[in-house]
Order: structure tokens, then sequence, then C-alpha cells
């Protein structure tokens, strides 16, 4: 086991060490050819092709002609569909993921903990997922901010960020917030009931509106101090807080509302609250009885980020089933499968094959469940999650179609660059292992001549 | 207590008390004018002086050059066969700062009820005030070249403040330099369920704290300028401890464990304008050699050359890691140099003297130069820490802190000769004969001391022995003292134990001989005073 396991290492240091290598130039074409393409949008096109230009998809049909100088890939009728976009993820992130030491900690930021260096970004790849919305943990009625990574391996933490992606606030309702399963050391943290939670939030958003009160009042004192020409001093300015400006950022829409939740009572509360507030509560993750209220889903507006067939871990969890999910996606509310674990994530288009055996979903939409719907949840529906002209050229390349049980993801691309393609990966790993043992068989030799 | 034991008390403390007083007239005092000559001297101001003389009076270098007379007060070293270089400086370390220990209350800890100092927010913490310097730590730093250091509190999130000394007086107040130069930021969060907890609530926080510093330092200098109608802030301890580093009055220095740590630390220096240093406690600043070009950073570089958690190497099992300890780390401080990166040795992480130098010796190994090195020791840890027109070159006026080395300094088989600290000469022993010998003893197990003279009395030290190394404890009147560090070799023993009377912390050397179930040897405290004593194994 363990050579391999040395080998394999040495295999994602060496496809790391060539990245650099395989980098297309600027505006280098690449044509994939003869591809059963699932498009998510308009259907599936068999025989097709897809030309790459730069970055982006500039064409998807058949009998592509490829421009001169394109490097032309023969996908030998293999599955393409959409990077898989994973919209509840908390890989490359140094650090804990939760801010435990207080109730509200809106100030705090993943966007500061990126790690690129996190192996799961590679399994990422492996598993065909391109893009994850990377975030805070569950602890904390309103958490830090979240944010949406590419998984470009071997770059720094500023190129990993997915440019233009809306910013999100990690909110969590019921035992997880409120401590119930907190049995270790820790004070008696404030709230301890689901009514606290809500409070809590509340309480919050109150002093988020006197903290911009504050502000707004002391620059009209100044703008009086500055017109009356030494007259008035001008004012001190209030203390800047930042936890206070990342509750107003929720305020005014600008940060997107990702809350933790499994009750369907405690959803429904919390969509009141937004209400009120006027807060861009964009998906409740996990929402495990979320099929319980899909009226009220829809009528809002608000996706669940969800799983397939995983719950009762504890007591929250108990009310759902496999169909959850096909049940909302039925009654029109937007569904994304997602993995919360970077092991469940190198094989997310099995749980979206699940929804299609229990849930009897149509193929196209348990694909959906993996790349548009997170898209829009996230907000970049625009430039990922299908396969058409004009969107960003991040692949998955599949032996069999994606929901087969039998399928393996065999090249990801990211940004029309290849960054995982498994037979160069095996082929260099088994270079790897060679490397190895001749290395260590002189040295043997030269021991046993001393 | 039996009433002749609290007498014997009594005097001894009154003995330690006046002995050291006594430090007053130590050898420092009665010989303050040196003349060494016909040495090589690296003045590191100029060239090279093939043959000159160098001469010291009351602390300072009086002169330093080809044909400086020597003054007829002098007493004369023969440099012929010596090189005299500006003596070493450690531009960050710990391990002389020693805080006293404190045991854990858990049901304060159970309760919620959290200090500042669990949350690691300690910006008062000074380094002079748990300085611990005395003969047996300057003897382990003048021998591989050092006479000076920076300390820093290295713990926490605001770790506390920096201090420099020279290795010359075991009384800090003659030693120190300068006090509370720099603030150590951290990115190590408390275990504890007390904010911040994580690194990214610790950078939050950071940038929280340092924004509320300047507000503080504002709004206090504004009301006290002017209190008439203006409503007075409210005083905060560690704001006010914070505003002069968070104002960039004065600078920080960001422990960074890895890459990440630095790009961090380079973001909040840039977004609160600070002015600061980068510890380079992962060895990593190799891989952000681009971003701190740009920042124009000052980087404190480590010699422990491993690779840190996160790093990949790290990740992908031991082979890979060793590999990367051996091949890449060491590498380090060589490609700062090559990128032009200003940068001074840091201990931390080799906390022991000859680790640092070894470490030094193996970045040298790997491509370093060795005059960037020496410099990297002297004169760039004095231009960084606002010293260098006090220290780092051979220069008249200076303070006289000189190595005198047979060889060139930082090979490794150089001997450090005499190390003049603020002026005093130390000579630096011979090897015994004997010393660094296989022990040949093993003391393990109960003694009884008797030291004798004045301040004679019966002391225990249990003593555990592995190998080479020796520590225990000292139990005496005054409660029972834990000492590491002692060193066994041939049949000598040495050991030094910090103990507190009365309020008072002393150093105290001891060295003996062992004979069979029997020791004789002498005890030194501090510079000020030694007595001899005599011991036997307690049987059993």
């Amino acid at each position: 086991m363990k050579p391999k396991i040395t080998a394999m290492a040495i295999s994602v240091a060496l496809l790391v060490l060539c990245l650099s290598d395989r980098l297309p130039a600027a505006e280098k074409a690449v044509l994939l050819k003869n591809g059963q393409i699932i498009t998510v949008n308009s259907g599936t096109v068999s025989g097709g092709d897809i030309l790459i230009q730069g970055t982006r998809i500039t064409k998807v049909g058949k009998n592509i002609p490829p421009p001169a100088g394109a490097e032309v890939i023969d996908l030998n009728g293999r599955w393409v569909m959409p990077g898989i976009i994973d919209s509840h993820s908390h890989i490359a992130l140094e650090g804990d993921v939760n801010e435990m030491g207080d109730l509200i900690t809106a100030e705090v930021d993943c966007k500061d903990v990126i790690n690129p260096q996190d192996i799961n970004i590679f399994y990422a790849l492996t598993g065909g997922v391109t893009s994850v919305h990377t975030m805070h943990g569950s602890a904390n009625p309103i958490g830090g901010r979240g944010i949406v990574l590419k998984m470009r391996w071997g770059k720094s933490s500023a190129e990993l960020v997915f440019e233009g992606a809306p910013l999100t606030s990690k909110w969590a309702l019921g035992e997880n917030p409120k401590q119930s399963n907190d049995m270790g050391m820790g004070r008696a943290r404030y709230p301890k009931t689901r009514m606290g939670v809500e409070e809590a939030i509340r309480d919050e958003f109150e002093k988020a509106r006197d903290y911009k009160r504050k502000w707004a009042d002391y620059e009209e004192k100044a703008r009086a101090a500055k017109q009356s020409q030494g007259k008035i001093a001008p004012p001190l300015p209030p203390k800047k807080d930042y936890r206070l400006e990342g509750i107003a950022d929720i305020l005014s829409g600008k940060l997107w509302v990702r809350c933790h939740a499994y009750q369907s009572e405690e959803m429904l509360s919390i969509l009141r609250l937004c209400r009120e507030y006027g807060v861009k509560l964009v998906c409740f993750e996990h929402g495990l009885e979320g099929y319980r209220i899909t009226n009220e889903l829809v009528k809002y507006g608000v996706a669940v980020s969800t799983f397939a067939d995983f719950w009762a871990y504890k007591w929250e969890a108990y009310n759902t089933m496999p169909q959850a999910a096909a049940l909302c996606a039925n009654r029109g509310v937007l569904v994304a499968l997602n993995s919360d674990d970077p092991e469940r994530m190198r094989h997310l288009f099995n749980d979206a094959a699940k929804t299609v055996r229990f849930g009897g979903v149509t193929e196209d939409e348990a694909i959906k469940m993996l790349t548009i719907n997170p898209a829009k949840i996230m907000g970049v529906d625009s430039r990922v999650g299908t396969v058409e002209a004009g969107k960003d050229a991040d692949l998955a390349v599949f032996s069999r179609h994606p929901l087969d049980p039998f399928t393996v993801c065999e090249m990801t691309m990211v940004d029309g660059t290849v960054y995982f393609d498994r037979a160069k990966y095996l082929e260099e790993r088994k270079k790897a292992e060679e490397e190895e043992k001749t290395k260590k068989e002189p040295e043997k030799k030269n021991g046993g001549e001393i | 207590m039996p009433r002749r034991t609290r007498y014997r008390l009594f005097l001894f403390s009154l003995a330690l008390i006046f002995l050291s007083a006594a430090s007053l007239r130590s050898e420092a005092d009665l010989h303050r004018v040196w003349a060494v000559k016909d040495a090589r001297i690296i003045t590191l101001s100029g060239p090279p002086i093939e043959k000159g003389n160098l001469v010291i009076r009351d602390g300072l270098i009086e002169a330093a050059g080809a044909n400086i007379p020597i003054p007829k007060d002098a007493e004369v070293i023969d440099g012929s066969k010596l090189t005299v270089y500006p003596g070493l400086m450690d531009a960050l370390g710990q391990s002389l700062l020693k805080f006293p220990e404190e045991k854990l209350d858990m049901a304060r800890i159970r309760a919620g009820d959290f200090t500042d100092k669990d949350r690691g927010i300690t910006p008062g913490l000074a380094a002079f005030e748990y300085v611990n310097l005395g003969k047996a730590v300057f003897e382990k730093y003048h021998k591989l070249g050092f006479v000076a250091g920076h300390v820093m509190p290295d713990r926490g999130v605001f770790t506390g403040r920096s201090a420099f000394f020279c290795f010359s007086d075991p009384d800090r107040n003659k030693a120190l330099l300068l006090k509370d130069i720099c603030l150590g930021i951290g990115f190590t969060p408390s275990n504890f369920m007390v904010y911040p907890n994580s690194l990214m609530g610790v950078h939050s926080y950071l940038k929280q704290a340092l924004s509320d510093a300047v507000y503080f330092d504002q709004a206090r200098s504004r009301w006290l300028k002017e209190p008439k109608g203006q409503t007075r802030p409210e005083f905060n301890p560690n704001l006010e401890a914070l505003a002069d580093y968070a104002t960039a009055r004065k600078p920080v220095i960001f422990l960074c464990r890895n890459q990440h740590d630095i790009r961090r630390s380079l973001g909040l220096a840039a977004e609160y304008k600070l002015s600061y240093f980068v510890a380079d406690l992962g060895g990593e600043a190799f891989e952000a050699i681009p971003e701190l070009k740009k920042a124009g950073a000052r980087v404190l570089c480590t010699v422990a050359f491993k690779p840190p958690g996160s790093s990949l190497y790290a990740q992908r099992g031991r082979a890979e890691r060793e590999r990367a300890e051996k091949e890449i780390y060491p590498k380090n401080p060589a490609r700062l140099a090559e990128a032009g990166i200003p940068f001074a040795f840091s201990s931390l992480g080799t906390d022991d003297p000859k680790a640092f130098v070894e470490g030094i010796q193996k970045a040298i190994e790997a491509g370093l130069d060795r005059d960037k090195a020496v410099e990297a020791l002297t004169k760039t840890p004095a231009a960084f820490f606002g010293l260098d027109r006090a220290l780092g070159t051979i220069e008249p006026g200076k303070i006289a802190n000189a190595v005198l080395v047979e060889g060139e300094l930082l090979a490794k088989e150089t001997k450090v000769r005499y190390a003049f600290v603020d002026g005093t000469r130390f000579e630096i022993k011979e090897a015994k004969p004997g010393e660094g010998e296989k022990p040949t003893v093993n003391v393990t197990g109960k003694w009884e001391l008797a030291i004798e003279g004045q301040m004679g009395m019966n002391l225990t030290v249990e003593f555990s022995q592995e190998e080479a190394a020796l520590s225990g404890k000292l139990i005496s009147p005054f409660g029972a003292f834990d000492f590491t560090g002692g060193t066994v070799s041939g049949k000598d023993i040495a050991f030094e134990i910090s103990i507190s009377v009365a309020g008072q912390d002393f150093d105290l050397f001891f060295s003996a001989s062992v004979e069979g179930e029997r020791m004789r040897g002498s005890v030194v405290q501090g510079g000020a005073g030694t007595a001899e004593f005599t011991a036997k194994r307690i049987p059993g």
C-alpha cells in the first residue's frame, strides 16, 4: 500500500511541476472532437465537437473544422458534460472552518485563508469538479463569508478565486449554532434554543442598522462642519466595526445568504425574518425537510443545496428520504446536489444518479443538479454550468454516461486548460514508480559491496 | 521549619543579595582598556584590514586600523593569528525568555471565563521583564561568536514586545540596548472556545484590533489636545499598548508559519500601513519572492529548514518531506540573497545556539555566500532595529562588540578565542581535557549538596542523566526548582538553575567533578560570586 501512496504522491508532484508547461497560450484553440456532449441547456449532441478558443467555448456542434494551429483532442465517443459545480464545500481553507469563539462572526472571511496547496483541489478535479463554493462552518447563527473558487490547481490563492462571483454569508440554524451536541469543553453560550438562534440574528440586524445610522449622522455633521469653514469643529467619526459592516452588507444584499438548516419550521421562520429585512436568502444548505415547504421556497425563490441520500446523522436530520431532492425539483425548487466533504466531492455524479434511481427525475434534471442549478445558486450561471458558446471552457470528460455507475472521469478542463488527464496521470505515476525503484536498487547494491 | 534552618535560610538570602551587589566590581570594571595587536580585522564598514590594531576603551571601540598606536594603559592581546569580526547578533529569538509556569485553572476555563492571555492577546507583555541572562547562557553564545540578541515572546496573536540585549552582563538593565522595539503578531489561534479560535478569526481579529488601536490613538490625542466640548474616549490598556505599532511609529514582526502567512502579512501591512518585518518561521519566503520584493519587505530568516504542514511536500509523505528538508528549504536564505531581499538570521525554531549556527552553515552549503551570512548576523540586524549607529561594524565610537577567531567565521573548523561584549573581554575556554568526551560517570539519583563558606547550607539535588544530557531538580528550603540543559562530559558535570528567593531571581551555575559517589565543585551566582561545594550520593 505504502509505495503506492508514495508513487501517487510523486506523480501528483510531477503534475504540479508539469502544469506550467501545459498551459496553452492565451488564445490557443482546442477542438474536442466526436464526443457525446451533454449540453444541459439544449440536450445531448451525439458525435459532437466543442471548439475552445482561449478560455471560452466558442462553438458547439457537429463537424466543426479545426482552425489552423488548433490542438485536436479526439474524444472517441466519450461523454462530455459541463464541469461539476459543488455549491457546498469546505476545501482549500487553511485552519479551522468554524470561528466558534463568538456567536456572530460576520467579519471573518474564507478569502483570507485560501490554501491553494490543499491536495483536495486536485482530488476534486479527478471527479470532474471545476468550481466550488467553499464556506465557513455551521457553528454560528451568522458565520463568516464564503467564496467561489475555480479548481485551478497549481495557481495562487488569488488566482483560484472565481472572478465576479458574488460573496456569500454563511448562516446556520438548529443544533449546531445552539451547540446541542457540544458535550465537551466550552462555555454555555447563548443561544440554547431555535428561538434564540433567530433572535440572535435579529439583534444583529438591529445593531447593524444603528451602526449605519451613526455613520450617516457623522457624515451629515462632517458636511456641516466643512461648510461652516472652521466655526464648527469636525466631529469624531464612529469606530469602524468590521462585524457590523458584514451584517450591513447582508442587509444591503451585497452578500448572498446561504443558510444551513434541516427543519421545515425553522426554515419558514427564517424566511419570514429575511422577508422582513429584505435579505437576499438564496439557498438553504442541506434543507433536508425542504420537500415539505416547496410552495414557500418557490414563492421566495430560495434554492436547496442538499445530499442525495445522506441523513439521520443527528436528530434534526431524521425526517427526509432519498426522494427529497426529486420532490423539491418536481415542485419547481432550484436544487443542487453538494458534497460538504472532499471525498464525496469526487463522485457527485453517482449522487446525481441516485436521484434518478430513487426520485425518478430525468437524467437531464439530475445533471442540472450538478451544473447549472448550483451555478445559479452561486450567481455564476452566465459563466458556467452549460456547454454552450460564450461560456467558460470548464468541462469534464467521462468514460461512460456520467450517471452510469461504472463511469470514470477521464479528463477535467478549467478555462480551456487540461488540469487533469487520467491517462497521462497514470503514465506519470508508473514512470515515477519505476524511477523510485531504479533509484533504490543501486543504493542496495552499493550497500552490499561496502 | 527548625529554628536553625530558618537562620541558615536567612543567612543564605542575605549572602545572595550581598553577592549580587558585589557584581558592581566585577572583572569588567577592572580592565576597561584593551588592544588587539596585529590582527586581521573585518570591519564591514570598509575593506578588511590585513594587519591592524583594535583599541577598546570603556566599552567602546576607540580605534581600529593599520597603524593605530597601542595605548600605554591597554592590556594587549596578540592578534597575529586571529581575525576580528563584529560580534554576531541573533535578529530574533525567544529562548532567553523565561516565563513563570502557570497552572491552568480548569474550572475557570469550563466556566468560559477567559482572559486576554488565554486568547493570545498580550501586546503589553515585555521581553525585558522576562529575559533570563546569566553567565552560563553567555558562555553558550560567546563560544559561537554571538554577543547580542533580539528577543520577543512568540506565543499567541499579539505575542508581546521585543528587547535587544548585549550578552555582557547578567543584570538586564546593563545588558539592554533597546526595549519595546517591535510587537509580535502571530497567526496561531487559542485552543479555547474564545474569539478568535480559528485562523480566519485571527485574521479578522487583527484587522479590527489594528483599526481600533489607530482610532483609540486618534481619539485620545484629540481629547488631550482639546478636552473642552469632547467626551473622553474610554481607556483600554491593550489598545494603548498597540497604538505605537498600529500607527507605524514602531514596527511589528509577523510570525509567519508558512508562505500563506507571509502573503497574509503583506496584505495586512499594506492595508494598515504598518512598519513591519516578516519572520519566516516556515522557511518558505522563497515561495513568495515576487510579493516580498514588490512590498519591499524585510525578512527575519530562520534556519530550521522543516517544511510546514501546509506545504505540498509535507502532505506527500515522508520521502518527499525529507527531500524538501534536505534539498529545497536550506536554499531559502540563498534565494532571498539572490533576489536582493534584505534579511537577517533569526534563531526561532533553532533555540539552541549551536543548532542555530549549524543551520546557518547548512544555508552556506546550500549556496549562500559566507560574507552575506556574516552580514545577516551583524550589519543587517543592527540596521533593521535602529542600532546601526551603535553596532554591527568595527568602527570607532561604536559599542565594542567583537569576536576574535582562528579561521574564518561560521566555518566549521573555526574557533572563537575571545568575545568582547560591551568592551568586556570574555575568554573562550580551551576545550578542557575531558570536555566533549563521552560521560564516564552517571549521576542519576539523589545527591546531598553541602555549600561551604558564608552561605553554607545543605541542598538536595535529584539528577537525571541521559548520556551527556543532564536535567533534574534542586530541592531547597525555598522550594523545588527544575533544571534542564546541563551537561556531563568525562567525569565533569555542569548545570544551571534559576531560583527565586524572597521575590528575587538568581541564576546559579554549578560545575563539579565526580569521583565515585562524591563530587566537588563550585557554584557561581551570576557574575557575582563563587562558593565551593561538595556533594555525596544519597544511597537508595
